[in-house]
């Protein structure tokens, strides 16, 4: 950045061995957050994109390329950021990337940088460390549309030869807003002459960014930074639109102190109405094609050890995993729609109070709710926290919600030992009492954990809540399409291939060794069984025995498997929570406290492989999963014994 | 690293927290340290800008502020940290624009 304010000298002109024809050239695309810069991207790149994980860390990496008439141009989209000191994990990947040190040490041959043009001092300042780094960088400003609204000026061509690069002004979402960044990048293919880099001889060497310039004190950095900034707006004749009148009135609404709850409270119940009534149909549907296929398939083999093979393991597993698609899709739908039109900031806001208490922030209040659905979309949901600690601890918490595989073991143990009998008159039966006290355990549970870990593991000072509210805004077909996308590409490949492979090995387990008559053993001389016999001197002290043994393991894959499992080994023909010959089967066999201890081992426990899997994917390794699973089944443990010693 | 940037003034100068709303302020020092502070700096909330509070969330905290033309919410613990000068002292004293 120019910090006079008058014109760049000469800018050098661009020349670098892009030119080689094995090799496209690397264009970051840079900026902060809610500045149109994903729009941008999807805009670009269309479907050629890819969405992983830079390497050990959970920081998502997104790129595609980008088709223009001399070639095509790999494109990256870095994680929003504010600046590029290494305080968050986005911010070091960004300021990573940018320097050559991720991307197999490759240094992008460009930088489109994309700020918003309402906020341009601010923005600025982001941009000053970004251009220092002399790379051909062009200058998208967004909001257009706002500016026009609002009635601000910017004088574009004044303020490119101040910055000493190209600027464009641009709606992000109009689809003129492309034309200026092909141009730019059609140039950087071609070696033209427009791609100039940064003229650094011009910039002020700005050290807040570099450890060894830490010589001033770092406001005194940042106040500078917003003098330049501001000298800059000034000397392209700069005048911000008048703040949206939506935006107030909206926020008027809802952030009132009677309307707005209600309006969070009335959102919050639709999101989860939706994910836990309204996926049924499509996840009955989903599972309904899988066994209809399954039974088409099987009617075309012979019968053998391989038919049951590829339809009671591979294609039962498939099935255990598009089974959660609806849900996932159906949650990421509704946290698109409320991110992309600037209500979730609003909800965070609102639930912050309530979270902070616990040592979390307003961001993780949606996670956590929709957990009760399923943790392995909450999981991934958490994502929308910033902050990486209060992240890891949503992430940890999510699974004590009691989630709705656990609701039919709840239901077959509750009908099998607890009596219908009212608790208070017409209002509260017993039963409900004891199910409602069961989500109050899990909801304790997650609390006191969260408590715990932000006092322990991840203990931070409270880091200040610094949170930007943009303006409201429609959201885009688009961007919440390819959302969705890449949610669904995630899941199948991350987790898909970990509940695929435990599907398919707890299959083999019931399958060997063979019977006398060479077919499938029965399930409690097979090695699952054998599993089960093994652990019960372990699970003995919890009143259960070898049986109850086989259906924990079995309600790895699934929490629910359990009831089919035990209704299997008591030779229940129909095995589902409602049947009165398995919870006869049940009552016989468990006593009172036994009974409430496997209800309680299952408000603990986490008894899901699909969680583990998606808990590995979202941290980005085995260590927190691991020491989850361990934590839970410790507390699952505990609670099961203590419920057999007190009852 | 400390949260300096700016001379308070006694009986002059408040907390951010106890500015009422719609009531327009310039900031004068940030008495934070660190990690703390860069999320403000970098969303440009530095001594020498002006801060005006827009509406408290239902519970009364965090409370959105217009800052430079966006809307930052923060909450109160934060905002005690942020002293302030009202903006029309501090018309002679700092130059906001």
């Amino acid at each position: 950045m120019n910090p006079s304010g008058g014109p760049a000298v000469a800018a050098a002109e661009f020349s670098s061995g892009i030119s080689a024809a094995d090799r496209r050239p690397l264009v970051a695309l840079a900026g902060p957050p809610n500045s149109g810069k994903s729009t941008l991207f999807n805009a670009l790149t269309g479907l050629r994109q890819r969405v992983a994980n830079y390497p050990g860390v959970t920081v998502e990496r997104r790129s595609g390329f980008a088709e223009l008439p001399s070639g095509s141009v790999e494109v990256t989209d870095l994680p929003g950021i504010h600046g590029l000191s290494p305080r968050s994990p986005d911010q070091s990947v960004a300021r990573d990337v940018l320097l050559g040190r991720l991307e197999g040490g490759r240094v992008p041959d460009a930088v489109v940088l994309v700020l918003d043009v309402t906020r341009l001092s601010p923005h600025l300042m982001i941009a000053e460390p970004v251009l220092e780094l002399g790379l051909p960088t062009l200058v998208v400003l967004t909001m257009a549309d706002e500016m026009d609204k609002g009635d601000g000026a910017l004088r574009v061509r004044a303020l490119s030869r101040d910055l000493g690069v190209e600027v464009a002004l641009v709606d992000a979402r109009s689809s003129a807003a492309l034309e200026p960044v092909r141009r730019f990048l059609e140039a950087l293919c071609t070696g033209g002459e427009e791609v100039r880099a940064c003229p650094v001889a011009a910039v002020a060497k700005s050290a807040a960014d570099s450890p060894q310039g830490r010589t001033l004190p770092v406001i005194d950095l940042f106040a500078a930074r917003r003098e330049r900034a501001r000298a800059l707006s000034r000397s392209a004749g700069f005048l911000a639109p008048r703040p949206s009148r939506v935006t107030q009135r909206l926020d008027a609404l809802f952030l009132h102190r009677i309307a707005g709850p209600l309006v969070f409270l009335a959102v919050v119940v639709f999101v989860f109405q939706a994910i836990f009534a309204w996926a049924v149909p499509l996840m009955d549907g989903a599972e309904a094609v899988i066994a209809a296929s399954g039974r088409y398939v099987a009617g075309l083999l012979p019968e053998g050890w391989f038919r049951s093979l590829l339809i009671d393991g591979v294609w039962a597993g498939v099935g255990s995993v598009v089974v959660f698609l609806p849900q996932i899709l159906i949650l990421f739908f509704f946290i698109a729609v409320l991110e992309d039109s600037g209500y979730m900031a609003r909800a965070a806001v609102i639930a912050d109070r309530l979270m902070h208490r616990i040592g979390l922030q307003g961001e993780s209040f949606l996670p956590l709710l929709s957990a009760y659905a399923c943790a392995v979309p909450a999981v991934m949901a958490a994502r929308t926290v910033e902050n990486e600690r209060d992240r890891l601890a949503t992430i940890f918490i999510a699974p004590f919600m009691t989630c709705s595989a656990r609701l039919p073991v709840y239901a077959l143990l509750i009908a099998a030992f607890v009596p219908a009998e009212p608790l208070l008159g017409p209002f509260l039966g017993l039963r409900s009492a004891v199910l409602f006290g069961l989500y109050g355990l899990g909801l304790v549970a997650a609390f006191g954990t969260a408590a715990i870990l932000k006092g322990t593991l991840l203990k931070s000072r409270p880091a200040p809540f610094v949170m930007e509210l943009p303006p409201y805004r429609r959201p885009t077909v688009r961007s919440i399409a390819t959302r969705l996308l890449d949610r669904a590409k995630i899941f199948l490949r991350r987790a898909g291939k970990i509940i695929l492979s435990v599907a398919v090995v707890l299959w083999i387990l019931t399958q060997v060794p063979r019977s006398a008559e060479g077919g499938p053993p029965d399930i409690g001389d097979s090695a699952l069984g054998w599993m089960g016999h093994v652990i019960e001197p372990a699970i003995e002290p919890l009143g259960f025995d070898w049986r109850i043994g086989i259906g924990l393991v079995t309600s790895l894959a699934a929490r629910e498997v359990i009831v089919g499992t035990l209704g299997t080994i008591y030779g229940v023909e129909s095995q589902d929570d409602t049947s009165f010959e398995l919870q006869a089967a049940l009552q016989r066999d468990l006593d009172l406290g036994e009974a409430v201890g496997l209800l309680v081992f299952f408000v603990f426990a986490l008894q899901c492989m699909s969680t583990v899997a998606v808990m590995r994917r979202e941290t980005g390794g085995w260590r927190w999963p691991v020491l989850q699973f361990g934590y839970m089944l410790v507390l699952a443990y505990a609670g099961a014994w203590a419920a057999n010693a007190l009852l | 690293m400390s949260g300096t940037g700016g001379v308070a003034r006694k009986g002059i100068d408040r907390m951010l927290a106890d500015v009422p709303l719609e009531e327009e302020v310039v900031l004068v020092r940030i008495d934070l340290v660190g990690e703390d502070l860069e999320p403000l700096l970098e969303r440009g909330i530095v001594p020498g800008c002006r801060v005006c509070p827009v509406r408290h969330a239902p519970a009364g905290s965090p409370t959105v502020y217009r800052v430079d033309g966006a809307l930052v919410a923060l909450r109160r613990e934060t905002a005690s940290c942020l002293c302030v000068r009202s903006a029309l002292e501090a018309a002679g004293l700092l130059d906001p624009n």
